[in-house]
């Protein structure tokens, strides 16, 4: 681990990385418990719900660097793999991952040809593949085409109950964005990101790890689909195949700290409340905002806002007189 | 099919060749100098159709006019963007996430500049050329059509005497092949970046009005050509201009001719289509098409 | 002995021009190879190809006597063979014992007991070992062609490609990476190594082969080549008849 990732552990020693994030998951569980409204409750859902997406989009893009602009593809076609199981009697945690797999199997299609450009050809790739499945979608009449797809719900409508399933997966995401990392897998898909070739020549297979790592997150992405799917009962490609999901899906981790584990909850989490109020009223200035904060930080904090807080975190180190020293 | 629609459908795919050639031109300049994927690309086509629009809503300008001094507005706004933000990106000799990122900020701030400005309406420019015809022979244009060709041409035309009879087509041709020679020999690299740039975009913007003269358009109607112009430029080689003339021409006989047999409603995934089969079939594999060509010792 | 590697006929072209054509050779195992040549001869081409960074146009590059010319580069170092760059391509986000790490994982099939203490003990050998923490884009440029030849090292190859690891050092540095040569050789790993630095391949190597527009043309012991008048005049050129 470079320097300041040993400060930071030192910063928070092994207990207090533990502690937090179960202090975390334990606020948001009991949550809806506490009385708040619906709205707040649906709030928290939808940034739960981009997460898992924002996770999932950042094992590929950011720990392997490979920035991927078609996202939307695994989360339309998980939510309609979901909608379709649901609406046939099957049980949610099934559809579920049935919604997962059928995301990961697109990413290996969308990959083979794909995953061999390298950088910027392999993000306008995407940008057409995203475009191509939303084209063939919204034509295609046994899922409804252009007028969506209707999801029959069985029983009342529970909201706690989406919340938490919402929960849950954004906790697998996490977790296994933590497992992901600290991985040899994960050492992989760092050098891939700082020199594919150099990471060839010392035994590392660029094309099965990136493949690998797209799956996955296509997979945590297509499970995030579904959950939507069975929140809403409506779908439709539009709403789930555009190119403003990819775009969102991508502004959230690169926002927030692209490659990082908590950069992508931090960007998810302010993505979808300031979505949500915003959608309404003024989507423009949302995109316009992103658009600036995105030049911002690409210009001038690559780190996004983890890597505001990391600066941060040195800052007070230094200052504490603790006898550290700046990294050179 | 008879001989006469056919013909037609050919010179159309021809005619539309024309303006595709305009629009990816941009993006090459750029991309062959400062290896950079221009994402924000797209804006400028569409900041160039509302621009030539304006002129004409506001001030009856011809919107052939309009292009024209397209070509001198947005030069200044392209040294302008890349005064402001472009240069601060870290030269490279391969294209870079980092530029990417930045140009689709930039692309997203220009696209919602122009939601938030125009709205999302349908605009079009509607001129008494927009719905005349020539005849020639047992043929049948739209006037706008072979208008928006003419001036097609023209531009590329001034690009190529650009590109071989100046000091600048000379460092830009010097530092497409190969940038570390050009630097060696003397080529300014930083100011033929800025105007390289600045003429990308005054190729995206006049582009813009171009296309603006044949097709309605909303903020959002960069993205699609966007695409195309990718398309273009995989399909006729990144970095020669010979080349964008032949992927224009390649993508714009499929498109015209998908008709026949094709729904309608698969259209935009022709682009798409193409570029998977582009980059599947290319010789040498696509890798090499990518890869700089490995330097020799 | 059987040769360790053997090139038969290795041919690579690029958009027509032919940058390696019929190149034959063989080399046997533990040993120092010097592969020297002018700018533009195609040594590092001739480097890239037998890595399998870079695929052969046609001939055969055998290994162990195994036909290796179709591997690509990670099929490559798994087989024995490794390179390094001429300009170091370090991880440059990760640490120094990261980056080694990489090399010491993903390296060969056998698994290292300890990653962290292995590759101690690499960083230890080349002279790095106390900046194991450090970012390796914050290295010197002698520093980092260590960290290269530790990344590679830590692969365990039994073939060692090196790229001009001279380049761009000091005296001093050069001849402690020389020594280091030496250790690497004496530990059993074959190299075949390229340099532009006339003396480090004098001072090092047992047989040198020369090469000049592409083809092999000629090899032999350090003292035989260095007078060898066709690689005088590949190097500086037909002397100008008075």
């Amino acid at each position: 681990m470079t320097e300041t990732a040993k400060q930071k552990e030192a910063f928070f020693s092994g207990a207090a990385r533990l502690a937090i994030p179960s202090l975390l998951l334990g606020v948001l569980a009991v949550f809806p418990l506490a009385g708040p409204g619906p709205n707040a409750i649906r709030l928290l859902f939808v940034s739960l719900m981009w997460v898992s997406c924002s996770v999932g989009w950042n094992i590929l893009g950011g720990f392997a660097g490979q920035i991927s602009f078609g996202f939307a593809v695994f989360y339309g076609l998980g939510s309609y793999a979901a909608a379709i199981s649901l609406n046939a009697g099957i049980p949610r945690p099934l559809a579920l991952l049935i919604a997962a797999t059928v995301a990961a199997f697109a990413s290996v299609l969308v990959g083979i040809p794909t995953l061999r450009l390298r950088g910027p050809y392999f993000a306008i790739a995407t940008i057409g593949v995203s475009e191509a499945v939303r084209v063939v979608m919204t034509n295609l009449q046994f899922t409804g085409g252009a007028s969506g797809y209707r999801i029959t719900e069985r029983g009342a409508f529970n909201q706690h109950l989406h919340y938490y399933v919402a929960l849950i997966l954004a906790a697998i995401a996490v977790g296994l964005s933590v497992l992901v990392r600290r991985s040899k897998f994960g050492l992989a898909l760092l050098s891939i990101r700082e020199d594919e070739d150099a990471a060839a020549d010392l035994g590392v297979n660029p094309f099965l790890c990136k493949l690998e790592a797209h799956a996955l997150g296509a997979a945590l992405t297509g499970a995030a689909g579904g959950v939507y799917a069975g929140y809403s009962d409506f779908i439709h490609p539009p709403g789930v195949f555009g190119f403003d999901i990819s775009v969102a899906i991508l502004l959230m981790p690169t926002i927030g700290g692209i490659g990082t584990i908590w950069g992508p909850v931090i960007g998810a989490v302010v993505y979808g409340l300031i979505h949500e109020e915003l959608i309404a009223s003024f989507p423009e200035f949302h995109l316009l905002l992103y658009g600036l904060l995105l030049i911002l930080i690409i210009l001038f904090e690559p780190g996004g806002v983890e890597g505001l807080f990391e600066k941060l975190i040195r800052f007070a180190r230094t200052r504490s007189g603790s006898g550290s020293h700046s990294e050179a | 099919m008879s001989t006469v629609d056919f013909l037609n459908l050919l010179v159309s795919a021809f005619l539309l060749a024309g303006v595709y050639a305009v629009m990816s031109v941009g993006m090459t300049v750029i991309y062959g100098v400062m290896k950079i994927v221009n994402l924000a690309h797209a804006g400028f086509l569409m900041l160039g159709a509302y621009f030539v629009y304006e002129l004409f809503e506001r001030f009856h300008l011809d919107p052939l006019i309009g292009v024209v001094l397209t070509y001198p507005a947005f030069y200044f706004f392209g040294i302008a963007i890349h005064w402001l933000i472009v240069r601060r990106i870290p030269r490279s000799d391969v294209p870079t996430t980092t530029s990417l990122l930045l140009l689709f900020g930039l692309w997203l701030v220009l696209q919602n500049l122009g939601y938030i400005i125009w709205g999302n309406a349908d605009r079009s420019i509607l001129t008494s050329r927009t719905f005349s015809t020539i005849q020639l022979g047992p043929l049948i244009f739209p006037t706008v059509r072979l208008v928006v060709f003419g001036a097609a041409v023209v531009s590329l035309l001034a690009l190529e005497i650009l590109l071989h009879r100046t000091w600048f087509g000379r460092s830009v041709r010097a530092l497409m092949q190969n940038s570390e020679s050009g630097q060696l020999v003397g080529v300014n690299v930083e100011k033929t970046a800025r105007t390289a740039f600045g003429l990308g975009v005054a190729f995206a913007g006049a582009a813009g009005g171009l296309l603006a003269m044949m097709y309605s358009f909303t903020p959002d109607f960069g993205g699609a050509f966007l695409l195309r112009a990718f398309v273009i430029i995989v399909l006729g080689g990144l970095e020669s201009f010979g080349g964008v003339a032949i992927g224009a021409l390649i993508l714009s006989l499929v498109e015209t001719f998908s008709i026949l047999v094709i729904p309608s409603g698969y259209q935009p995934a022709i682009s798409f289509s193409l570029l998977a089969l582009g980059l599947v079939i290319l010789p040498g594999g696509v890798a090499g098409l990518w890869n700089r060509r490995q330097r020799l010792t | 002995m059987a040769p360790i590697l053997k090139l038969d006929r290795l041919c690579k072209n690029f958009a027509g021009l032919a940058a390696l054509k019929d190149v034959s050779f063989e080399i046997e195992p533990g040993g120092i190879t010097g592969l020297i040549g002018p700018n533009g001869a195609g040594k590092t081409t001739l480097l890239s190809v037998v890595a399998g960074s870079i695929p052969a146009s046609s001939g055969a590059i055998l290994f162990q006597g195994r036909d290796i010319t179709h591997l690509r580069a990670h099929g490559a170092v798994h087989a024995g063979i490794a390179r390094t760059h001429q300009v170091p391509k370090p991880f440059r986000t990760l640490s120094v014992l990261e980056n080694v790490e990489v090399g010491l994982r993903f390296g060969s099939r056998q698994r290292a007991r300890n990653e962290e203490t292995e590759s101690l003990k690499i960083l230890e050998w080349v002279g790095i070992a106390h900046l194991y923490l450090m970012r390796a884009s914050a290295l010197s440029a002698g520093d980092l062609k260590r960290l290269e030849l530790a990344r590679v090292l830590a692969a365990r190859p039994s073939l060692l490609l090196c790229d001009e690891v001279c380049s761009g050092l000091t005296e001093f540095e050069t001849s402690a990476i020389l020594h280091l040569l030496a250790d690497i050789r004496r530990a059993g790993t074959t190299i075949l190594y390229v340099e532009h630095n006339l003396r480090a391949i004098m001072a090092v190597c047992d047989r040198v082969i020369v090469m000049n527009y592409g083809q092999k043309l000629t090899e032999g012991t350090p003292e035989a080549v260095q007078n060898d008048p066709a690689v005088i005049e590949a190097y500086i050129g037909k002397p100008s008849v008075a």
